[in-house]
């Protein structure tokens, strides 16, 4: 069979990966080759079944979350901690802010302190002690 | 003409992605958590399309292309980036693929090919998309792998050839050779097929 040169080329020629002068020269034979024609059109089937399945299969819905957290994604990476920056001196702020109202609301609004019933003693001569029912040995002595 | 245009387009469309997924790769190095989510985004389909015809089975096709993503965030600072990222992707789907069916060593086990029951009356198109699967599922897996990267993936030979890591040349016949392997296997299933019909 005169075709074996051109059959070999059939494959890359339906791929596009052959030589432009290879091409030409092949072209010019499937003109007058219903052999090659043939078989280029089987070649052509092979790809079009191929084709036809290639999207049965559909990725699971958990399918990134798997790879994800396998590869540790979810320990606070990407957009993730940028969004928890961008939360974080706000946040801050207002806390901030909280403890300061928190502080002058204690100051201003807690109750006077408690006054005493009994005048404050004036000096400690005043206060020193004397038990009622055992006089000082010194006034006994004295009398 | 189309033909004869479609490896410059190919190259273009290469370049351009590889510059885009090379930026990816960088930013996914330097700690970007959501650039590798776009990866994951842009190849999941692909990578499951590629096990799951590989392997006839789509719990193992889901394991193996999760896999596959999971050994590439671990491998990405070692990339040396002389290839594209998705062919380097196809790589490493294809040999966890191939590592698990000489494992197994049992024919590929197909999903769906019990629902093509003589008597039955399936569409056209179904009936030949359970005889592509069975005919992939008795061809080698390398010559499964080479004509899937083509025909499915729509690999250039050069891709082809880093992805499964032999010379163009020995793409170009191996190709030739897993297309007539499989109009053989296809015409046999169809003989088969008619004959249970009748």
């Amino acid at each position: 069979m005169t075709c074996r040169l051109f059959e070999n080329q059939l494959s890359p020629y339906l791929d596009g990966e052959l030589a432009a002068t290879r091409s030409a020269r092949l072209e010019a034979h499937l003109r007058v080759c219903t052999y090659c024609q043939a078989e280029l059109t089987a070649m052509r089937q092979v790809a079009s079944h191929i084709q036809a399945i290639s999207g049965e299969v559909q990725p699971s819905r958990d399918f990134d979350r798997r790879v994800l957290r396998a590869v540790g994604y979810y320990q606070v990476t990407g957009r993730q901690a940028r969004r928890r920056r961008a939360l974080a001196r706000p946040l801050a702020a207002v806390i901030v802010m909280l403890l300061g109202l928190l502080t002058l609301a204690r100051h201003y609004l807690a109750p006077p302190p408690a006054q005493p019933l009994m005048p404050a003693p004036q000096s400690a001569a005043v206060v020193a002690p004397a038990s009622p029912g055992l006089p000082l040995p010194a006034d006994h002595d004295r009398r | 003409m189309e033909e004869a245009l479609r490896p410059q387009i190919g190259l273009l469309r290469e370049r351009a992605e590889l510059r885009a997924d090379a930026d990816l790769v960088s930013a996914c190095i330097a700690g970007d958590g959501d650039a590798f989510r776009e990866l994951l985004s842009r190849y999941r389909k692909s990578a499951l399309a590629l096990a799951y015809q590989m392997l006839g089975n789509a719990d193992d096709a889901e394991d193996i292309s999760q896999d596959a993503f999971v050994k590439v965030f671990q491998a990405l600072p070692c990339f040396r980036r002389e290839a594209a990222f998705s062919t380097w992707l196809y790589r490493i789907v294809t040999n966890l693929c191939l590592a698990r069916i000489r494992r197994n060593r049992a024919p590929v086990a197909l999903d769906s090919v019990g629902e093509l029951r003589s008597g039955e009356d399936p569409s056209r198109r179904v009936t030949e998309a359970l005889l592509t699967r069975q005919v992939l599922s008795q061809m080698a897996p390398e010559l499964r792998a080479i004509l899937l990267l083509r025909d499915q993936l729509g690999l250039s030979y050069r891709e082809i050839s880093s992805t499964i890591m032999v010379p163009v040349g020995t793409v170009r016949s191996r190709l030739s050779k897993a297309r007539a392997v499989f109009r053989g296997l296809w015409h046999e299933a169809t003989v088969l097929e008619e004959a249970a019909r009748a």
